[in-house]
């Protein structure tokens, strides 16, 4: 046989073999990962590519409800005392690691003191310095001890910020570099069945989870699929039954699909309540002025942006918490309505007037090649008051390290997520004790004493409603002196097929309650 | 006995070439991969870290160490066989590649048959008769293919294979519904044709194009008349002589951009959601996984060796006058 006929012959058998397969059976869960994830282990990590995985496996002492109220997980009760110096734990009694073993206090323990204080680089910045020590008096009580009144606890112990690993796999070992990591044994509602790296991850319903009657999809495969194109293609074709982040330029006609449900959340396991942010550098002219930062924001022409460079998967911001994150925003704020007028005498009189080639001043804009519409747009936008924006465009990695370590920039941009709570990801921003060569931290430099201690003061209270009243007051504060240009409160689209419902999507472990739709 | 001899001394030849590849490979991406703004622990602290966090993981990694210091490591573990360790993976990069690359291979291979197959074909058959329409619609679609870009193509195929006519997988490399078990070479067939075909079809062109030139050339010479006038007919003349003395060039042509389409998979992988080495290279440049880029270039670099030495057999089989 010769080999063109050969080639013919096994393209017929498997357009044959393609043609008899079955219709999907009822309980497998294909979910579009955009990265290959690597490995599996959320305490060393905030890793976008691991927790989508890992959040199903793995479960948080205490669990978020859609309100972001803290609800009992793997602890059923808890007690604070000493004015928010003590919080006292007390753990479920019927949780088993998907190996048999049962899970403990020694666990929590090990896992905050080895793992998640050493290497989650979020939970490590917001608690080492404040967390004396955690006690384990009893095989199912837990204490964490803090050196000062601390709120905001209960907020930062969900799978995304804090879960839980088992104690025996890791003791003794170096735990960035466990087996456990690439076979990881959780408590979730789904355990590791498979990875084959860059192409699945195949995960099985967890028979004894702790909460009856979940989950009820009997397999779950996260398939990695790195163009979010193609992951739309494979939606429509029924390849995937959900993906987390649309394009903005398919969801009108997912939208208009029966077979297709559009959904947005501004939560999950990528990062809750984020803004996209523009950030000036204040520490030199021309944003060091405040009516030159001021002008700046009137130019840009906002709801436009929203509408045609985000397709409106959001909405635009007003200040420095997300509206999404309802119990801290405040809309009580200084505003800066698209008015190109006000903006040109703002700035002519600052001294920033129109030279002979009609330009005020100069500013690059140094952004992630992801962003280079925003840029275009912005460009088209600040030209009619004569302000000339250069776009400098960079991977990922290396706009961040312009903007925020090496500083050396005038206006970048980042996707800042506030988190459940302005402790854990508005703060940061914002403080002057951030301002340093990190990424994701006081990016513009902005220093106010005033909005130090505020912070301070919210952290320290234990009263949600009064706590709200000083966020209102730093919104009103923040928004008075401008130090960030706060673009669009994301409220991302998700799309899944008709045939599931039951997604989770403001938590980490979105698949815990996904069922087949119209299933007894 | 001397051209089996010649054959083995080329080959040491060859193989000795390749230390001081090997050497400026690593030497020249070190160099540029460190001078490029960027560093690994950006993506293991994802959006959040203090100064304590970033200071921790780059000792622990040896980042912080001078850049002299680290070159010196790193050869050092090199020559023990030790490539490192990946910072996403928390793996030997070895461990990795040795799992992406038969995918890898497989789709430049298959992308690499079909466009030697296809693409001579098609160049023989424009250069048989010259400016006629086969000719020139020949001429036109591979100047198209020729420089359209491959990730459009692939999204085309895409939307006309596998969405518009569902005939094709969109992606990936076989069925996960039923089970993520292999199901069969028919499975994965049916998953590579797209992706193969969308690879390949640039340098398809670039194959006909190359051959249709030869064939043309070889057929204005001398010894095609001679053929001619020994009663060969125009197409027994063209098969037996012309192509065989046009081939050699064409060999050369496809046997050197056999590296085009190990790097050039990439792009074509990660549309398709290929698990090669292309979209790992891809996810490691953006990570900064200095240890993982720099084993996938090394490892690309000696396919492309080996394609070259293969070539040159070739060269040497299909053509007398050519000694080792």
């Amino acid at each position: 046989m010769t080999a063109a006929r050969a080639t013919l012959v096994a393209v017929a058998a498997a357009a044959a073999f393609a043609a008899c397969r079955q219709p999907a059976p009822p309980g497998t869960l294909i979910v579009a990962q955009g990265n290959d994830p690597g490995s599996f282990n959320p305490a060393i990590t905030t890793s976008g590519n691991v927790h989508p995985v890992t959040d199903q496996i793995f479960n948080g002492l205490v669990g978020l409800d859609e309100q972001m109220n803290s609800i009992p997980e793997l602890a059923e009760s808890w007690t604070v005392g000493d004015e928010g110096r003590t919080y006292t734990f007390r753990l479920r009694r019927d949780v088993v690691w998907h190996d048999g073993q049962p899970f403990t206090s020694a666990d929590v323990k090990f896992t905050f003191d080895e793992a998640l204080l050493k290497y989650h680089s979020r939970t490590r910045a917001a608690l080492q310095a404040v967390l004396e020590r955690i006690e384990t008096p009893d095989a199912h009580t837990a204490v964490f001890y803090f050196r000062q009144p601390y709120g905001p606890l209960l907020q930062r112990l969900d799978v995304v910020e804090a879960s839980i690993i088992p104690k025996h796999l890791f003791e003794g070992r170096d735990v960035l570099s466990a087996p456990a990591n690439l076979s990881p044994i959780g408590t979730g509602p789904f355990r590791f069945v498979k990875y084959e790296k860059g192409l699945f991850v195949e995960l099985a319903r967890n028979p004894r989870y702790f909460r009856a009657g979940i989950p009820k999809v009997d397999r779950l495969v996260f398939r990695v699929l790195p163009s979010a194109l193609t992951a739309v293609m494979a939606l429509e074709r029924g390849e995937v039954d959900y993906v987390p982040s649309v394009p903005g330029a398919d969801l009108s006609r997912l939208q208009t699909m029966p077979a297709i449900t559009v959904a947005r959340s501004a939560g999950g396991s990528g990062g809750s309540f984020c803004q996209d942010v523009l950030i000036p550098n204040v520490t030199r002219p021309p944003f060091a002025s405040r009516d030159v930062r001021r002008a700046f924001y009137m130019a840009l022409d906002r709801r436009f942006i929203v509408d045609r460079v985000y397709f409106g998967q959001g909405t635009p911001s007003t200040g420095p918490i997300s509206r999404k994150l309802a119990w801290a925003y405040s809309s009580d704020v200084a505003t800066y309505p698209h008015d190109l007028p006000a903006a040109e005498r703002l700035l002519d009189a600052a001294g920033f007037g129109r030279k002979q080639n009609r330009v005020r001043f100069a500013v690059t804009f140094t952004h992630p090649t992801g962003q280079a519409r925003l840029g275009q747009v912005m460009r088209e936008q600040l030209k009619q008051i004569g302000v000339d924006l250069t776009l400098e465009s960079l991977d990922f990695n290396a706009s961040v390290e312009k903007t925020f370590v090496k500083k050396a920039f005038d206006l970048g941009y980042a996707s800042f997520c506030n988190g459940s709570d302005p402790e854990i990801g508005v703060r940061r921003v914002y403080v002057s004790s951030n301002i340093g060569p990190v990424p994701f931290s006081n990016g513009a430099g902005y220093r106010n004493h005033e909005v130090d201690g505020l912070f301070d003061r919210a952290a320290a209270l234990l009263d949600r409603p009064a706590r709200a009243q000083i966020y209102a007051t730093l919104q009103r504060l923040l928004t008075e002196d401008v130090p960030y240009f706060w673009i669009i409160d994301s409220d991302g689209a998700r799309a899944f097929r008709s045939t599931f419902t039951g997604f989770r999507l403001w938590s980490g472990a979105f698949a815990e309650t996904v069922e087949r739709a119209g299933r007894p | 006995m001397t051209v089996r001899r010649g054959f083995a001394v080329f080959l040491l030849r060859r193989l000795l070439q390749t230390i001081p590849l090997v050497v400026g490979i690593v030497t020249l991406t070190f160099l540029l991969i460190h001078a490029e703004p960027g560093d690994p622990v950006y993506l293991m602290a994802g959006d959040g870290g203090d100064e304590s966090y970033y200071r921790t993981m780059r000792a622990r990694y040896g980042l912080d160490r001078p850049i002299a210091e680290q070159y010196v490591h790193y050869i050092r573990s090199v020559s023990t066989g030790d490539f490192g360790f990946s910072y996403a993976y928390q793996q030997p990069v070895f461990a990795i590649i040795r799992d992406r690359l038969p995918a890898t291979l497989l789709l430049s291979g298959s992308a690499f048959v079909l466009a030697s197959i296809v693409g001579v074909l098609l160049g023989i058959a424009g250069a048989a008769a010259p400016d006629s329409w086969p000719d020139v619609a020949i001429r036109v679609i591979t100047s198209i293919l020729y420089s359209a870009p491959v990730f459009w193509i692939g999204q085309l195929l895409l939307l006309a294979f596998a969405v518009a006519l569902p005939i094709f997988p969109v992606g990936g490399m076989r069925s996960l519904r039923e089970s993520t078990t292999a199901a069969g070479a028919g499975d994965l067939l049916w998953h590579l044709v797209l992706p193969a075909v969308s690879l390949t079809l640039s340098f398809l062109a670039l194959t006909a194009r190359v051959t249709r030139a030869t064939v043309s050339a070889e057929r204005r010479r001398e010894y095609m008349r001679a053929a001619r006038a020994r009663g060969r007919s125009p197409a027994a003349a063209l098969i037996r002589h012309a192509v065989p003395n046009a081939l050699l060039p064409v060999i050369t042509v496809t046997g050197y951009h056999m590296g085009m389409l190990v790097t050039g998979a990439g792009l074509t992988e990660t549309v398709f959601g290929w698990p090669g080495l292309g979209q790992l290279l891809l996810d490691a440049s953006n990570g900064r996984d200095y240890p993982l880029i720099i084993a996938i270039l090394l490892t690309t670099s000696f396919v492309v060796v080996g394609a070259n030495v293969v070539t040159d057999v070739l060269y040497s089989a299909l053509d007398p006058r050519v000694e080792w």
